[in-house]
């Protein structure tokens, strides 16, 4: 009887271990590239780490710029906040402290510091707009059109040139804002210079549609080690995880291991299936880096996958950012275009999505 | 002229007009429903039989419901699928849209037709009424404004302008001067958008309307006051403001639905279905649908596809033969990646499709492309081996 009840405890702990630990457990390198990185980088980065593969840490990006808008729509539909709020710096131009016409203030860090104090993870993107050929928009879309800027990203090389100086001076801007942040104590999850190589390798004529990818894979390497370069040894931001947003194919784009910790995909045909196929594409090109969903949602004629069929598809992505919908916001639109309520209940119903309360007990 | 000379001419007159009269009525020649889905997929080719006695200032108006906040309409050339002018190929809707047509418009509805397409809503029925069933009146004729790039330039139009405007009337801005890419955008007196219809909305041409769908622009007017206080800020980028008119519905509704073009019947798809309706595959070649990889995500291997049709009887006279054939969603490949394409003969027969590794990892990764000839397509359906 004794013996019975042995192997009843042997076979039930056998059990226990095998449904929560995943079969196949990538395997991550622990550092950072920036070895200086402060301690609340390195524990956020130690727990990104230690829930790679387990969970999924469930993220949403900013109503266009600066605030949490998306993660009040989740917790309204949910109960629960999402872990991660990304806000993104493509309204730059119009920060009031730079701007005194401007219509938003990122030098007020109400909503970054009030996010972190509750728990939640900051990350932060950055659509770079630069002024249109028509002299009077903002776009980061490249082209000789009015409304496209014909911006030159390779004068990244050349410290004489305007397109320099502008580049130098709105990384010196971004900058200026992170800093509060690592004043702050706030670790930051730093995804800049996103989508590169555009479609070029989705179908022939495929183009980059963002500027800093206009000028080529070669230009683009240079442009994001030269903004690592500003930011964490010239401006000294420690406070940085860097994610850098692969298209895959695009390995030719791919920075470099020593100035990237994490690779991202963006997603908006994400489908379980494809979605598998190409977690598994990237875990093998970069095995000793995370590997995140960095943008997701539905897209034009598919319905994203819900994350409990992703999860069981076989995809371990660290974490996954829904994208925004404006017109829900504005209050034009009954449908969530991206990812909406019952989206998200099946994310936290999964039971392998951690929200805002879970990673924050995880942190202490 | 003695007087019963001219108390016959009056009457013949007065019928003539009568029976002018009766003709301006606004005519029903599509019956729906039909569905313009997501993603810009779906449309509907209004047959040209419809634009025979057509004229410029004529007015198609499509009246449709379901429309989600995001929706958007389009009048397209059946040949290209480009809008018919360019400030009718996208627009934002919320209540019935409107095309006014010009000759160069007439012209292509008499050879082609004209297609509705778009996204998320659903046409109920489509009408063409007579210039003359609108009876418009100019409310405001200021010095002429010229937009400018930036936006900066707004004209200010007084209340009095409004007073007389009602719900079901629309706002005919004139323009002129439009350049590629000219957007308007009418603000109330607190440099607020007043409707979502005109916000950013393309224009060109002469005339930009802004229907009256609600009571809610409305109120935002009377809030402005009355008299010479400003109601309505209109601005935008690359064109002239001339002059704003207010146009009056004064035509009848003619009931009969006879001579109507019917829309393909809807069906609401059942478990495994991915397709069941009317997909033409004309003998041009032209017919191709595409399926997106999302119903085939927990499909394993030996499932199988079931493809149900109708051969065309003109195809075999026409010395067509019909068959269809399966591509990948992505590249237009073989869908089994041969590098020839195969082609099933359409016999009367249902095409059984029996998935192997190459073909299953396709559908599931980029969907896949029904292309072919002489066939109407009627159902495609997912049976599970198991």
């Amino acid at each position: 009887m004794r013996q019975h009840f042995v192997l009843f405890l042997l076979l039930f702990f056998t059990v226990s271990c095998t449904a929560t630990t995943p079969t196949e457990d990538p395997v991550v390198s622990y550092a950072l590239c920036n070895p200086k990185a402060t301690t609340e980088t390195q524990q956020l980065w130690s727990l990104l780490c230690a829930q790679y593969g387990r969970n999924a840490i469930s993220g949403v990006v900013a109503n266009i710029d600066w605030n949490t808008r998306e993660a009040e729509n989740v917790y309204q539909w949910t109960g629960h906040y999402p872990a991660l709020n990304v806000f993104d710096f493509m309204n730059m131009h119009a920060s009031k402290d730079v701007n005194p016409s401007g219509w938003l203030d990122y030098s007020d860090m109400t909503p970054v510091r009030e996010w972190y104090q509750a728990g939640g993870i900051v990350g932060c993107m950055w659509h770079w707009q630069m002024v249109a050929n028509n002299g009077v928009n903002r776009t980061c879309s490249p082209g000789t059109e009015p409304g496209q800027t014909s911006f030159d990203a390779s004068k990244i090389n050349d410290p004489s040139s305007a397109e320099y100086k502008q580049m130098v001076k709105d990384i010196d801007q971004v900058a200026g804002y992170l800093k509060t942040m690592q004043k702050l104590g706030i670790p930051v999850i730093w995804r800049p210079l996103h989508e590169a190589a555009g479609n070029m390798y989705e179908f022939k004529g495929g183009k980059p549609w963002f500027w800093w990818g206009a000028q080529g894979a070669e230009v683009y390497k240079q442009l994001w080690r030269f903004m690592y370069d500003r930011l964490v040894n010239y401006h000294k931001l420690n406070n940085l995880i860097w994610v850098w947003t692969s298209q895959v194919g695009d390995t030719d784009w791919y920075p470099g291991a020593d100035v990237v910790d994490v690779v991202g995909r963006d997603n908006y045909y994400a489908l379980q299936y494809p979605l598998m196929k190409e977690f598994n594409t990237l875990r093998k090109l970069y095995p000793n880096k995370l590997i995140t969903l960095a943008e997701c949602g539905n897209g034009d004629d598919v319905d994203m996958s819900l994350w409990s069929d992703i999860w069981a598809e076989g995809s371990r992505w660290s974490w996954f950012m829904t994208w925004y919908d404006a017109a829900y916001n504005r209050g034009d639109s009954d449908e969530h275009q991206f990812a909406g309520p019952e989206w998200w209940k099946d994310a936290f119903n999964s039971g392998v999505v951690l929200d805002r309360d879970e990673v924050r007990g995880l942190l202490k | 002229m003695g007087y019963r000379l001219r108390f016959i001419l009056f009457c013949t007159l007065y019928s003539v007009l009568c029976t002018l009269s009766a003709q301006a009525v606004e005519r029903t020649i599509l019956v729906g429903p039909k569905t313009i889905g997501k993603a810009w997929k779906d449309n509907i080719v209004l047959e040209s039989r419809h634009f025979a006695e057509a004229k410029a200032g004529d007015i198609i108006t499509v009246y449709h419901d379901r429309a989600k906040g995001t929706a958007q309409g389009a009048f397209q050339n059946p040949t290209n699928w480009q809008g018919v002018a360019p400030e009718y190929a996208y627009f934002g809707i919320k209540g019935p849209f409107r095309m006014i047509l010009t000759d160069d418009i007439v012209k292509i509805a008499r050879e082609h037709g004209i297609a509705i397409g778009g996204h998320d809503y659903r046409i109920l029925y489509v009408t063409i009424s007579d210039a003359a069933d609108y009876q418009e009146t100019i409310v405001w004729k200021g010095t002429p404004v010229q937009m400018k790039s930036d936006w900066s330039v707004s004209a200010e139009i007084p209340a009095k302008s409004f007073a007389n405007l009602r719900e079901g009337d629309a706002v005919r801005f004139h323009i002129s001067k439009a350049q590629a890419g000219a957007s308007i955008k009418v603000m109330d007196f607190t440099w607020n958008v007043i409707d979502r219809t005109v916000d950013g909305a393309p224009v060109g041409g002469e005339a930009f309307n802004w229907y009256i769908l609600d009571n809610a622009p409305l109120l935002k007017i009377q809030l402005a006051g009355g008299g010479m206080n400003t109601a309505l800020r209109v601005s935008g980028t690359g064109y002239r403001l001339d002059k704003i008119g207010i146009v009056q519905f004064v035509g009848e509704v003619n009931e009969d639905i006879s001579q109507a073009q019917r829309a393909p019947k809807e069906y609401l798809l059942q478990p495994g279905e991915i397709f069941h309706g009317e997909k033409a595959f004309p003998n041009d070649w032209s017919g191709n649908l595409r399926i997106s990889a999302a119903p085939f995500q927990k499909c394993t291997e030996n499932d199988v596809l079931l493809i149900s049709y109708k051969v065309d009887p003109a195809a075999k006279a026409a010395g067509v033969t019909p068959q269809l054939s399966l591509r990948n969603g992505q590249t237009w490949d073989e869908i089994t990646g041969a590098a020839e394409p195969v082609w099933y003969p359409l016999d009367g027969n249902d095409v059984v499709y029996l998935f192997d590794a190459v073909a299953l990892d396709a559908v599931k990764t980029r969907g896949f492309i029904l292309t072919g000839v002489g066939f109407t397509l009627t159902r495609i359906e997912i049976l599970g081996a198991n």
